[in-house]
């Protein structure tokens, strides 16, 4: 069972894509929050500090997502926070000479769009459940009993 | 705009100590971090290390020169905007300098409204020649990525599509699913017709690549395609509360061309002057006769378009961001099809535009010239 008050932060300027991947993991009882470009989404994690980010990397800037994710990086509190790259350049990703699942991006999981919901739901557990192993956990969560 | 900026650093190169302390002060009060240096020695290493956005340097000093120091920087960095401090103002250093890489110049002795007026001048262009920078980088990306993008924008909707029903499959039988099932099949309806207009839009502008395009065309009265889409757009521009205003009479402006292609310029002009107007705004269509080429102009009262993004209009994709257009649906290749269609037929398109006040879009084409065999063609067809 997931615990209360596991928070996700949903960036992606695809307001229906927020909708419905939001509503899927809402009916899985974790609370969404949601950003429509990487200067919101930034901001958001800084205040909500939430427990895993997702993240479109071609926004309405073209290559804000990768900015976003490397600043999200950077802020001391956030640097644990999983991130989950969910973009439809996977498939194409060869146009830029970039393997997938090299260190490109200091992401955690790469999922392509469309994203498939019971897999995404198996690795957001599996992320929740490593990260409630951690002893002390970098956004400064309390620990739960 | 309304977002707090990072500090921006001006460096000030001047051996003149009161200088020094002056520019610190009065740049200080604008909120800029300020660093001096009495030396132009240091001043590069200064330079080198803070990044500064502007420098003031004095030209002369001693050890190395204004110039010298001028040249360094520009040369390193050609995104620092420097102005020049000189006691001895004359056209020959102020050409110097500006051959040398300055942007501006200041003769002394100025005051602080000088030295305020000249430092946001110098910023301002610095700010926009980066922007600028970036459009072209961006533009350049986009050329070579021009596939992967093209499928990017293909994707997004129908990935929008597949997550709605993919997520009301899993969700099935449960309340919060039946309650959003309606809105999300709408919203699924609504992406499919996005995708069909891109694909529309793909399809003639590969159309007017092809090569039987010419071979189509025919005298055109462009009084008749205008008024056509004009009462298409009747009700839609009564929804946005824009009127619409034809001045183009009746066997006026004839040119040579393919109707439908023709049809698809005015008609992406028109439906853009009415979605970037205002409430209470107005499309007025006019045309002119300049000997040879007939010009029609549309043009709105609407939101217009600011002046860095106007290089970039007519390109694929391209969508000028802010507030209003994260609202207005559009697929980005209309102007680009525009642009296209109207070259092939030998004319040009342009825009003049002013932020807030509107825009207007200035198509020139070649004026129908009777060859003696080929004129039946308009009027025959309804």
């Amino acid at each position: 069972m997931t615990s209360e008050e596991e928070k996700i932060l949903i960036v992606d300027d695809d307001r229906d894509f927020v909708e419905a991947v939001s509503s899927f993991l809402e009916a899985h009882h974790y609370v969404v929050l949601k950003a429509h470009n990487g200067r919101e989404g930034l901001k958001l994690a800084k205040l909500e500090h939430p427990d895993l980010i997702m993240m479109d990397i071609i926004m309405n800037e073209r290559t804000e997502g990768f900015f976003t994710v490397q600043e999200i990086r950077r802020t001391a509190e956030l640097k644990r926070v999983p991130i989950f790259v969910l973009s439809s350049l996977y498939s194409q990703v060869t146009d830029f000479g970039i393997p997938p699942d090299s260190s490109w991006l200091a992401h955690d999981e790469f999922l392509p769009k469309p994203v498939n919901m019971s897999e995404l739901l198996q690795k957001v557990r599996r992320h929740m459940e490593e990260r409630h192993r951690e002893p002390e956990t970098a956004g400064g969560r309390k620990a739960t009993t | 705009m309304g977002e707090p900026a990072e500090q921006e650093t001006i460096v000030v190169i001047d051996d003149d100590y009161a200088m020094r302390l002056s520019c610190r002060k009065i740049l200080s009060k604008m909120g800029f971090r300020v660093e001096a240096f009495e030396e132009g020695g240091q001043g590069l290493e200064g330079v080198a290390k803070l990044k500064p956005s502007l420098v003031l340097v004095d030209l002369k000093m001693p050890g190395i020169s204004g110039m010298e120091v001028v040249t360094r920087i520009h040369e390193a960095r050609p995104e620092i905007v420097l102005v020049v401090i000189t006691g001895y103002p004359t056209i020959d250093t102020a050409v110097g300098a500006m051959q040398c890489g300055a942007y501006d110049f200041l003769p002394k002795p100025f005051s602080p409204d000088e030295l305020r007026l000249v430092v946001n001048r110098g910023l301002e262009h610095r700010r926009l020649s980066l922007e600028m920078r970036r459009s072209e980088m961006e533009r350049a990306l986009l050329k070579r990525r021009f596939i992967t993008f093209v499928s990017h924008q293909l994707q997004t909707p129908l990935v929008a599509v597949h997550q709605y029903l993919d997520v009301l499959k899993h969700l099935d039988n449960t309340e919060s699913a039946a309650a959003k099932r309606q809105e999300w099949l709408d919203r699924c309806l609504k992406r499919t017709e996005e995708l069909q207009a891109i694909i529309k839009d793909w399809l003639s502008l590969a159309r007017i690549e092809g090569e039987s395009f010419s071979r189509q065309w025919v005298k055109v009265d462009l009084q008749r395609i205008i008024a056509d889409i004009l009462k298409t757009y009747e009700e839609m521009a009564a929804a946005n509360a824009v009127s619409l205003e034809s001045r183009i009479p009746e066997n006026t402006y004839f040119v040579r061309g393919d109707r439908n292609c023709l049809s698809v310029v005015f008609d992406n002009l028109i439906v853009n002057a009415i979605k970037y107007n205002k409430p209470g705004g107005k499309v007025t269509v006019s045309g002119e006769n300049l000997g040879g080429e007939v010009a029609i102009a549309v043009a709105d009262t609407g939101v217009g378009i600011p002046e860095k993004y106007r290089p970039l209009l007519f390109e694929e994709f391209f969508r000028v961001e802010g507030d209003e257009n994260k609202k207005t649906p559009g697929t980005g290749l209309g102007l680009s099809i525009c642009r296209r269609i109207v070259s092939e037929m030998g004319g040009s398109i342009s825009v003049d535009s002013e932020v807030n006040v509107g825009s207007t879009f200035r198509v020139r084409l070649l004026e129908y010239r009777a060859p003696a065999e080929e004129e039946e063609q308009e009027g025959s067809s309804g």
